[in-house]
């Protein structure tokens, strides 16, 4: 039995606040084979942010462990890569250098890494815009550049919290189909926080659907759909029966998110 | 972020930051204090705090402490008002007139950080030997922030706002009292801050170079005669009211934010 | 196809303003010197008080031709530098520290943020005594009147650089010396650069007035000398001299501390220069 790429055996947290504590991620346990795209779903406030730190090492004191190949890890790992939601680029390097980044740190010749940095621009769509800053470049252009440069680490897997969610629409499906189709060619292990169903269903081999705080996995659900796939397949019969089922599950426990909020609102 | 987070943060005890702060002010204090005494430090050149505590009440007394104050402090606030009917106009105008904002409000910024109170011989030739003077100098120093807040300030408002009054069919000086100062209040508040304490830097700083008025004069002639524990207290006074013309404003400034 | 030429013919048809920017500046600064040329000729004031602008300009040709002149502007111009560079540098540490750590942040910068705005001047008596009637009062002025501003602007630029960048430099594992290299300090560079900026006007304005207050040596002196004597347009040479060279101070600083940026680009063509003078 192959080892799995990424691992965790009942990962929970417990956040200490001013008025108590809060329990945001009951045990979770999970396996991740290489090459495979996961999703995690799950309403506002479920925890998926907070599992996504764990993994990729912003938060170190946590219950349970985390594997790569076999290997405990905790904290920040060269093995872990992540992407963020929010606008990440160094706004004072070119799109290459903010690829070579990573490298740079690494002590990588400097001939070398910006040929790497090249590759990797050219394997995003961004090849013609090396030497332009973020700046000049659009919101997805920008959000390529970061997924470059955390693949420019070469992370055992690929961690995205919610990475198109600053995006308008048309930009996030055809960012999406570049992702799978980068994600096919280096046959890369991938985790990707969303809250968007139809992108769950588009992009993953399996969807994990969280439930809400304390968060833990409710369901998983296996995507059956045929690779390679593309955006052109979100108008059939079967994603549509896949973005129904996880909408059941998820429904219950968006509203219960629902309810707290108001809840807070007029009383807390 | 509140010193009250900052303090349950930390895993070992530490003093919350206002204690730290009065334990730090009153460590220096009392090592100055020690060093004096042990004639470590030249008591002449820097008297140890108990002597220029003493020497407060000669301030009040021989020096007229107050008058100086209040004189100083007039001249401070009617700088300002001057400065402010000039700078909201001025702002006003380069809100108004898009071209001349772009063309000038680059200038009024240089002006900002530019040596304006060299002008002050120039004042002193137009104007004599007497306040108006030191007013003018006030004046020039306060305009540029307020001219810079205030067109910001204008500029910031919300156009919706804007529409509505359009759409009540409101006159110029309407729109403005009713809705476009309301609104740019807190910035222009700023900018009438910033102004008002470059007023006092540039009055007191006046007043020290040609010992005429207020609190600089006193100073500067305390210095004059040597009279060193009595210079430290009048320039310790200058700061604590400076402080508390700082603090007083900058409370208000928030209250005004945040009532928005 | 007609139809679209006309609509295409009408949106380029906007006219372009009279009043450019460039023609606004030019318009007030005819206006300037009108004004001044005309209260200076009308008899308000005291004779000689505003002279004409070509006695000032023929004064200024006066001064740069001049060694003592240039005496003075050296003696200022060694005074500022020091003081620029000893204020912003200590200041720029200190930012550094009260940034980077929170508690000592907490304690100690109230006390820079209450003290930034109080009149330095009145600290000239003891720097008088401390310091002699040399340049050294002066530098010292300049140097703690450029130290608050630059501390606290550097402290606030370490507490705004986005958490977002700190977080990548995170996930790389980098170290606390390639954090403070690769990331801190690039996102500190516009804090930097405006602090300078507005370090360099009060030093300038520091070292003149204690130079004004008590001196022998350097503009501010020379400033005073012409005006005892009532050569008001040597005086006013002077002035001019300090703001140009204030504002050239500036330029320089914006030249020098940016980051790398889109702007290194655009190549100045000539026509776009003179575009921005019409």
């Amino acid at each position: 039995m192959t080892i799995p790429t990424l691992r965790l055996t009942n990962v929970a947290k417990t956040f200490a606040t001013g008025g108590g504590s809060v329990r945001a991620l009951e045990p979770i346990s999970l396996d991740i084979r290489q090459g495979e795209f996961i999703s995690v779903i799950g309403p506002s406030g479920c925890g998926k942010s907070t599992l996504m730190n764990i993994v990729g090492g912003l938060i170190d004191d946590y219950e349970g462990e985390v594997q790569v190949d076999g290997v405990p890890v905790r904290g920040c790992h060269k093995s872990i890569g992540m992407v963020f939601q929010e606008e990440s680029t160094f706004p004072w390097r070119t799109a290459l250098d903010n690829v070579a980044f990573p490298m740079e740190a690494l002590g990588v010749e400097r001939e070398e890494r910006l040929s790497r940095a090249r590759d990797l621009l050219k394997l995003v769509g961004l090849d013609g815009f090396e030497q332009r800053f973020p700046s000049e470049l659009s919101g997805g252009m920008r959000q390529r550049i970061a997924i470059a440069r955390t693949l420019a680490f070469q992370p055992r897997i690929l961690l995205m919290d919610e990475p198109f969610a600053a995006l308008d629409e048309q930009t996030r499906l055809l960012l999406g189909d570049k992702v799978l189709q980068i994600q096919q060619e280096l046959n890369q292990t991938t985790m990707l926080i969303t809250h968007n169903i139809a992108e769950a269903v588009q992009l993953s081999d399996r969807v994990l659907i969280m439930s809400f705080r304390p968060g833990r996995i409710k369901r998983v659900l296996e995507i059956d759909l045929p690779r390679p796939r593309s955006s052109k397949m979100m108008g059939g019969e079967r994603f549509g029966h896949y973005v129904a089922a996880i909408w059941e599950d998820l429904r219950e426990e968006a509203s219960k998110g629902l309810q707290e909020m108001e809840r807070l609102r007029a009383g807390g | 972020m509140s010193d009250a987070a900052i303090v349950s943060r930390r895993s070992f005890w530490r003093p919350p930051p206002l204690l730290a702060r009065l334990g730090v002010l009153a460590g220096l204090l009392a090592l100055w204090e020690a060093a004096s005494y042990a004639g470590l430090v030249n008591a002449f050149i820097a008297p140890p705090p108990s002597a220029i505590f003493a020497s407060f009440e000669m301030l009040f007394v021989q020096e007229g402490l107050i008058n100086a104050f209040v004189r100083t402090f007039a001249e401070a606030l009617a700088a300002a008002s001057i400065g402010s009917v000039i700078g909201i106009s001025a702002g006003y105008a380069l809100h108004r007139y898009k071209m001349a904002g772009l063309a000038y409000t680059d200038w009024v910024a240089a002006m900002a950080s530019a040596p304006l109170v060299l002008l002050y011989p120039l004042f002193l030739v137009i104007f004599g030997r007497n306040s108006a003077t030191i007013v003018a100098m006030g004046v020039v120093g306060c305009l540029p922030p307020i001219i810079l807040k205030a067109k910001e300030g204008l500029d910031g408002v919300r156009s919706v706002l804007l529409n509505v009054g359009r759409a009540y069919g409101l006159s110029r000086w309407a729109m403005f009292s009713m809705i476009q100062f309301p609104a740019a209040l807190p910035t222009i508040f700023s900018g009438v801050r910033i102004g008002l304490l470059f007023a006092i830097i540039n009055v007191v700083g006046v007043e020290y170079l040609i010992v005429f008025g207020g609190l600089g004069q006193m100073i500067s002639d305390l210095g004059d005669r040597f009279e060193i524990p009595g210079m430290y207290a009048g320039i310790l006074f200058v700061v604590l009211v400076s402080i508390c013309f700082f603090f007083i404003t900058e409370k208000i400034e928030k209250w005004l934010l945040s009532s928005k | 196809m007609a139809a679209v030429e006309q609509i295409g013919r009408a949106g380029r048809a906007a006219p372009r303003p009279f009043w450019t920017v460039g023609r606004l500046r030019v318009a007030a600064l005819v206006v300037i010197f009108a004004l001044w040329e005309i209260a200076g000729a009308s008899g308000l004031f005291y004779r000689g008080v505003l002279p004409s602008s070509y006695l000032v300009v023929w004064a200024l040709l006066g001064l740069l031709t001049s060694m003592d002149f240039w005496f003075h502007a050296g003696v200022t111009g060694l005074e500022v530098l020091v003081a620029f560079v000893l204020g912003c540098s200590a200041g720029a540490l200190a930012g550094l520290m009260l940034g980077a750590n929170r508690y000592v942040g907490a304690v100690l910068e109230p006390f820079l943020h209450y003290l930034a705005p109080t009149p330095k001047i009145v600290f000239l008596p003891i720097l008088l005594i401390l310091f002699g009637v040399g340049m050294g009062s002066k530098i010292a002025l300049g140097a703690i009147s450029s130290f608050f501003p630059m501390a606290l602007g550097v402290a606030a630029g370490v507490r705004q650089v986005n958490p977002v960048l700190l977080r990548v430099g995170r996930t790389f594992s980098l170290s606390r010396f390639q954090m403070v290299r690769m990331i801190y300090l690039p996102a500190l560079v516009p804090s930097l650069a405006t602090g300078l900026r507005i370090g360099l006007g009060i030093s300038i304005v520091g070292c003149l007035m204690s130079e004004i207050k008590l001196s022998r040596m350097g503009l501010g002196f020379s400033a005073m000398e012409y005006y005892r004597v009532f050569d008001i347009p040597s005086m006013l040479a002077v002035l001019i001299f300090i703001f140009f060279c204030a504002a050239l101070g500036n330029v320089a600083i914006d030249k020098f501390v940016r980051l790398p940026g889109p702007q290194d680009r655009q190549k100045r063509k000539w026509s776009g220069f003179t575009r921005r003078f019409t």
